[in-house]
């Protein structure tokens, strides 16, 4: 279809417009970061003059906690990623090339459920249950959980990749009489590859992020930054440098993350919605 | 084919790892909430806990809270997919285009739904200020008054709602360029032969063929507004009192503030037969695709 040149215009109006709005609040987020407070506090709003201070990032290295906070929650992100990442290109593997199996259509319906339940359902029972084996407040604890709740996602992820090998390539290989463990670790994993590290940056990145599980489920000890930043509000006095700065710590490996997976993004996002 | 039989071995024992890790984390809580909804178990006492039979449900469903905070939960889901379906569209539509710049564009546009759900609420909050939010000040130079945004009801809901479509809409966008992209080009380029309209085109071949993929937006929407939790908790806390509390936030407050853990439980459960048509729906979608 031919688009006039008015089309044409007004179409890069909403654009940009529309970047606008999605990238301005993190504009703000980090400008009131390296604000001091007289400057945070002031209308109109400063967005460009002012002179830039770090004195929130240093007052936020100095809590005490904080350093733990952060390597706790790149623990648990990385444990569960890889957890994810195992487990789901095995179960991806098999719903790829068997149309069915034993425990197929259940296992598929357990992921489906997953992704239809607020986690609140199920982590009021897994509260209980942990606190019965004592993994309250327990670093593994919160892997394995943050593990089951992204695992669907990846499965869905990784079985489209999957898809995408040609399967003439595994026929070959059966001829000779290769195993179906061997099968998946000589041709499978190979191929797969860009498409594993794309699902482990998402299932990472929602790993990350992740607040309901750890707002219940870890105490002092196991702590992560969304509670962190969570924690904030709490407080009576709103100090926004201080928060804003936490906020922006949150957010930089993410922005760092997305730069370098901007080819994967769109098939991952929406996967498990469209089945291809 | 009997050569390709013969080479198809089963392979379902390599979901074992699924199974175990499900089974721990879903299903074995699942059954276990559904038992815990039958006792009386509090947080604050540590009194062995005793079989109370439906009196948790019946608590609930005498409890006013539970009626209001679903009937927010729905509102904000009315009004969340209002907001959502038609600018997720719009930008889908705009992005079909396929302008020069269209793919840096859709780089930036889903940016907001990576991010750190509690960052964006934080920030948000921020910006919803009433005497020092940015929002309030554009608003003003606009003549319009100050706005206690999270303050009442109202304007409460829709802040919740305008910040979880900032994360959102991306999301809509995504799935609708999908499905504009499957229309074949043919279809186009027939109807303009027979002299239509673009507007004739949006509603006779365009829409009915994205159908499929609205409805998919549909129980998405649905389940992620059950879902809400991280930004609402940011932004409000379900705040001023019970008034922008959904029943997820409910069951949570229920459970973890006033320490009533069986009849959050119960909650739960509840929760779970509001989900179950859309989970059935969604069951079926996805095997009729296959």
């Amino acid at each position: 279809m031919k688009i006039t040149k008015k089309g044409k215009f007004s179409s890069y109006l909403v654009l940009i417009f529309s970047s606008f709005l999605a990238l301005f609040p993190l504009f703000w987020t980090f400008s009131t970061s390296i604000k001091d407070r007289v400057d945070t506090y002031t209308l109109p709003p400063k967005f460009f003059n002012f002179t830039p201070t770090f004195k929130n990032y240093t007052s936020l290295f100095q809590i005490d906690a904080f350093p733990k906070i952060y390597l706790n929650t790149l623990f648990v992100t990385i444990m569960s990623t890889i957890i994810v990442l195992v487990i789901g290109a095995l179960s991806a593997y098999a719903i790829a090339r068997r149309s069915s199996f034993r425990g197929r259509s259940s296992l598929e319906a357990l992921m489906i459920a997953v992704r239809a339940l607020p986690g609140i359902v199920l982590l009021l029972p897994l509260y209980r249950l942990s606190s019965f084996l004592g993994l309250y407040d327990s670093l593994w604890a919160l892997i394995f959980i943050y593990a089951g709740f992204n695992l669907p996602f990846a499965i869905w992820l990784l079985t489209s990749f999957f898809r995408q090998i040609p399967i003439e390539l595994e026929e070959a290989a059966r001829v000779d009489g290769a195993s179906n463990t061997r099968m998946f670790v000589k041709i499978l994993l190979p191929l797969a590859m860009p498409g594993i590290v794309a699902t482990g940056v998402f299932i990472a990145l929602l790993s990350w992020n992740e607040f309901l599980i750890p707002v219940i489920m870890a105490g002092e000890g196991s702590k992560t930054l969304p509670v962190f930043v969570a924690s904030f509000i709490s407080n009576r006095t709103l100090d926004w440098g201080p928060m804003a700065a936490a906020a922006t710590i949150a957010l930089i490996p993410i922005v760092i993350f997305t730069i370098f997976i901007q080819k994967y993004l769109v098939a991952g996002l929406s996967s498990g919605a469209v089945k291809e | 084919m009997p050569k390709r039989m013969k080479l198809t071995r089963p392979i379902g024992q390599f979901t074992f790892g699924a199974w175990a890790l499900l089974s721990l984390t879903v299903l074995i809580p699942i059954f276990y909430g559904i038992y815990i909804s039958f006792l009386d178990i509090k947080l604050s006492s540590f009194l062995p806990p005793q079989f109370v039979g439906l009196d948790n449900y019946v608590a609930a469903f005498k409890a006013p809270e539970t009626w209001a905070t679903l009937k927010i939960t729905l509102a904000m889901m009315i009004l969340g997919m209002l907001v959502q379906i038609p600018l997720g569209m719009a930008l889908a539509l705009v992005l079909h285009r396929n302008l020069k710049g269209s793919k840096v564009f859709s780089s930036i546009l889903i940016t907001p739904m990576l991010l750190t759900p509690v960052a964006v609420g934080l920030t948000f909050r921020f910006m919803f200020d009433t005497d020092l939010g940015i929002i309030n000040w554009v608003l003003e130079s606009f003549g319009i008054d100050k706005i206690n945004w999270l303050g009442q009801q109202t304007t409460g809901i829709l802040a919740v709602v305008l910040v979880d479509s900032w994360q959102s809409v991306p999301f809509v966008m995504l799935l609708l360029v999908a499905a504009l992209g499957s229309i074949s080009p043919q279809l186009y380029e027939a109807a303009s032969i027979d002299g239509a309209t673009s507007r004739q085109t949006f509603w006779k071949i365009t829409l009915p063929l994205i159908t499929p993929t609205l409805l998919v937006v549909v129980m998405i929407k649905i389940m992620d507004f059950l879902k809400l939790f991280d930004t609402l908790f940011m932004l409000t806390r379900g705040g001023p009192g019970n008034e922008t509390t959904t029943l997820g936030l409910w069951t949570y407050k229920t459970g973890f503030i006033f320490l009533e853990f069986s009849r959050a439980a119960a909650l739960g459960v509840l929760i779970m037969i509001i989900s179950a048509p859309v989970y059935f729906l969604w069951r079926r979608s996805t095997k009729e695709v296959k």
